[in-house]
């Protein structure tokens, strides 16, 4: 093993407006090495990786590729460097057989050469047999699974000499066999010197794989662990253990009668499988999980985006069906959903048409507008959550994110609902408007509303839930109190905990 | 002093004060260049109440389809197939009094059912399968067309309507054009659907974003039914109206119109991509294009180069492609500013 690293970061910082994604990230990487990277949700890692590949140029610090300082990368350069990425989604040519799919890759560009088939071949078969994939290089890349097709990507990496390889989730669509050879060729590649940076949520294949931990949180490396040295339970802690501070709001009025319930609810074509759960009226129930666990899929499902096609829905105590968001609408069930200037508003409207949007049946009996009432709902509304615009007339995209999302909770407020449903209340909203918001959840749910929060922000879960649901491939994988800890909550979303009572 | 600038800055901005300026100008300059006196001492061309009158004679089919296209092309959908509807409705009235016997009530009732029909059917394709309005209704302006065709086997046409028929088309009724008053009517019950109704809104927030709709819970199948059930209606309107003026049904009534109305509304500030327009700016773009087509017709160098027909498209598309570009000009203006 070299003393050199093949790949250093330096105080990597990144900024994306007022957010800051990286700050000060420091991070090498040996040849030889498998170096995973963890961290919850929007810690960083991403960002991160996009700096390797220079998709992103750092704000400061720098990057020291085989000991040599760069001024600047772009995706062409690290190419150069030998810096290749494999992504969850292979992007290959579909229509092309294996062995063009990499001179397509490989081969510098040239007009009017005669195409050399039998070199192609030859040169697919060797790079392909390096990482030990039997695949035969004249198969057309459409009939490949996925997992094959990382393996075209990778003999690609290699093939332009590729000596330090990202690999973003690869396991993420696999199934359990086809997870073992692909470990087998990343183990070849570590034998090749190769230096591989290693990102995945699964624990067990961090401990099977990676020779080194790095955990990032909140944009800045909480250290470098060497694996083998390392518990599951500190692994958990490293990667949660913020304070949690008492910035939340406390509840404000007692628990009441059970107004939602699912009994398990399920619906294939969101994913979405055998889902038990209560709300009560005045609870805040919390819905934690990893990206992809299935939390806006269910959102869908009880808003009838996808609806349900097994179990049962009871608002009230009574069996309902809810088939469209007009039926979930009618049944009192309101959705704040995760995509705010697609779903959640009507940018081009003014305010006040977007807050009275859902609740036209009875502001608008028979069917005509009447601006009186619309204006002073509005009015009502934009004073109690304190929304600054220029006036009930000016259309939703003129407002910061923060008051858009509060026209986006007053939309449904407007239609008196039972159950409300918040998708990442807070994400991408100032500081300022996400404790507005806080509040204000608070305060609908001492009013006796059920409230079910899906938030990727774990400190906002634990803050603000009286339970909390935990999801994992689509279905509950736990219920937790509210006063559970985060490593039991990031144990369960990430599945290394026993499966706790439901 | 300020305060009356910005005011002005303010209104010309709006669309429709563009038109409208625009209209006077067109108006004025046909007046001045299109009037004359001819040898015997009378007044003729551009300036006479009769030409007046024929102008919004001319105006109120393809009128009547620019209304049923608003509320589609605010959904952000298209109709291409009203022209061939309006046809195949002639033809159908044609034939349910003159074959079937049928009192011309009676006729001019169930041609008004068969155009819904027919916006039914593009309704069931857009609303209920969810395919392209552009294609499907691509495929019912060939399809509407074929069938009136396929009824005359191309070759029929039918004539001799009676006196209380035509009077729709050719007379006057309370000083005006009788088919100005079908039309004013429409213009108003569409007005008032688009700009005071629930499903008006609905329409516009379709055009504007047709998840949102759905997110916000709207009942989107529904509103887009209604408005290409209601695009069937008023070409029906249009097609009676039509038979009326000319005296005769037949296949290809109202070849092409459908470009005409498309034209009309895109012109009167309704944006192609749904969501911004108005039945009002609609109204301007119709008129705007029937002074330029008719107002040509009375100048006497254009009537001595017989070629007020070319003319009148030549400039119509010049008009279009410069309200487009002023819009373009004007949104930037509103972004920067």
């Amino acid at each position: 093993m070299s003393s050199v690293p093949l790949l250093a970061f330096e105080a990597i910082e990144k900024s994306f407006g007022a957010v800051r994604a990286l700050r000060g990230v420091s991070f090498e990487l040996r040849a030889g090495e498998v170096h995973a990277l963890l961290g919850e949700n929007g810690a960083g890692k991403s960002t991160l990786i996009k700096v390797a590949t220079g998709a992103h140029a750092p704000d400061a610090g720098h990057l020291v590729i085989g000991g040599r300082r760069l001024a600047r990368l772009d995706p062409a350069s690290a190419r150069v460097h030998g810096i290749a990425c494999i992504y969850q989604q292979p992007a290959l040519f579909p229509d092309l057989t294996v062995a063009e799919n990499l001179a397509l890759r490989l081969e510098p560009p040239q007009l009017a050469r005669r195409v050399d088939r039998a070199g192609r071949r030859r040169r697919a078969a060797e790079l392909l047999q390096r990482i030990g994939a039997a695949l035969p290089p004249e198969a057309e890349v459409r009939n490949l699974s996925m997992p094959e097709q990382q393996l075209v990507e990778i003999a690609s990496a290699l093939g332009a000499g590729a000596r330090i390889v990202i690999m973003d989730e690869p396991t993420a669509s696999l199934t359990q066999r086809e997870q073992v050879r692909l470990f087998q060729t990343v183990r070849t590649l570590r034998e090749a010197g190769a230096g591989i940076i290693y990102i995945s949520h699964r624990l067990d294949e961090i401990f099977e794989l990676a020779d080194r931990v790095t955990i990032l949180r909140d944009g800045a490396s909480v250290g470098t662990r060497v694996a083998g040295e390392l518990s599951e339970a500190e692994l958990i802690r490293l990667m949660v253990g913020r304070e949690m501070n008492s910035l939340f709001p406390p509840p404000l009025g007692p628990v009441g009668d059970t107004v939602l319930e699912l009994r398990a609810v399920g619906c294939r074509a969101a994913g979405v499988r055998d889902v038990s759960l209560t709300v009560r009226a005045g609870e805040v129930l919390g819905l934690a999980g990893l990206v992809g666990a299935g939390r806006t899929e269910l959102a869908g499902v009880l808003f009838g985006l996808t609806p349900a096609d097994a179990g049962e829905i009871l608002l009230g105590g009574r069996s309902v069906t809810i088939d469209s968001p007009r039926t979930a609408l009618a049944h009192g069930l309101a959705y704040v959903p995760e995509d705010r200037r697609r779903h959640g508003v009507v940018l081009e409207l003014p305010v006040a048409q977007n807050i009275t949007l859902a609740a036209h049946r009875t502001l608008f009996p028979g069917g005509w507008l009447r601006s009186g009432v619309e204006r002073k709902l509005a009015g009502e509304f934009i004073a109690r959550f304190a929304i600054r615009t220029a006036g009930p007339g000016a259309p939703v995209a003129s407002l910061s994110g923060g008051n858009q999302q509060k026209v986006a909770l007053a939309r449904w407020l407007a239609t008196a609902p039972r159950v409300l449903i918040l998708d990442e209340p807070t994400q991408g909203v100032d500081v300022g408007a996400k404790g507005e918001i806080h509040r204000l959840i608070r305060e609908l749910a001492a009013r006796g509303l059920a409230v079910l929060l899906i938030s990727s922000d774990l400190p906002e879960i634990l803050g603000m839930s009286d339970r909390i649901g935990v999801m994992r491939g689509g279905t509950i994988a736990d219920v937790l109190p509210g006063t559970a800890a985060a490593p039991e909550v990031m144990a369960a979303a990430l599945g290394t905990a026993g499966k706790g009572a439901a | 002093m300020r305060r009356a600038g910005e005011f002005l800055r303010g209104a010309l901005r709006r669309h429709e004060v563009l038109l409208l300026l625009v209209l006077v100008v067109e108006w004025g300059l046909f007046y001045h260049y299109g009037t004359t006196v001819n040898r015997r001492g009378v007044v003729v061309g551009f300036g006479t109440l009769d030409r007046q009158f024929d102008v919004l004679r001319h105006s109120c089919e393809i009128g009547l389809l620019a209304l049923a296209l608003t509320p589609v092309i605010l959904t952000a959908g298209i109709d291409l197939s009203v022209g061939s509807l309006l046809g195949l409705c002639a033809v159908v009235f044609g034939q349910l009094w003159h074959d079937a016997g049928l009192p011309v009530g009676a006729a001019a009732g169930l041609t008004l059912v068969a155009g819904a029909l027919g916006g039914a059917v593009n309704a069931g394709l857009v609303a209920g399968l969810r395919l392209p309005p552009l294609i499907v209704t691509l495929g019912t302006y060939s399809l509407f067309r074929g069938l009136a065709e396929a009824l005359t086997r191309g070759a029929v046409t039918y004539t001799d309507f009676p006196a209380g028929f035509l009077f729709l088309g050719q007379e006057r009724w309370l000083g005006l054009p009788t088919q100005a008053w079908v039309f004013l009517v429409a213009a108003a019950a569409i007005g008032v659907l688009v700009h005071r109704t629930v499903t008006g809104r609905a329409f516009r927030v379709l055009g504007f974003a047709p998840e949102g709709a759905r997110y916000a819970g709207l009942a989107v199948g529904r509103t887009l039914a209604i408005a290409y059930v209601l695009a069937g209606t008023v070409a029906a309107a249009a097609a009676l109206i039509y038979t009326a003026r000319i005296g005769q049904a037949k296949a290809d009534a109202g070849t092409g119109y459908e470009l005409y109305a498309i034209t009309a509304v895109v012109l009167g500030g309704t944006s192609i991509f749904g969501g911004r327009g108005s039945v009002p700016g609609t109204l301007l773009g119709v008129a705007a294009i029937a002074v330029l087509k008719n107002g040509l017709a009375t100048i006497p160098a254009v009537i001595r180069l017989n070629a007020a027909e070319e003319m009148a498209g030549l400039l119509t598309g010049a008009l279009l492609l410069l309200a487009l570009a002023l819009g373009a000009l004007g949104q930037a203006g509103k972004v920067e500013g």
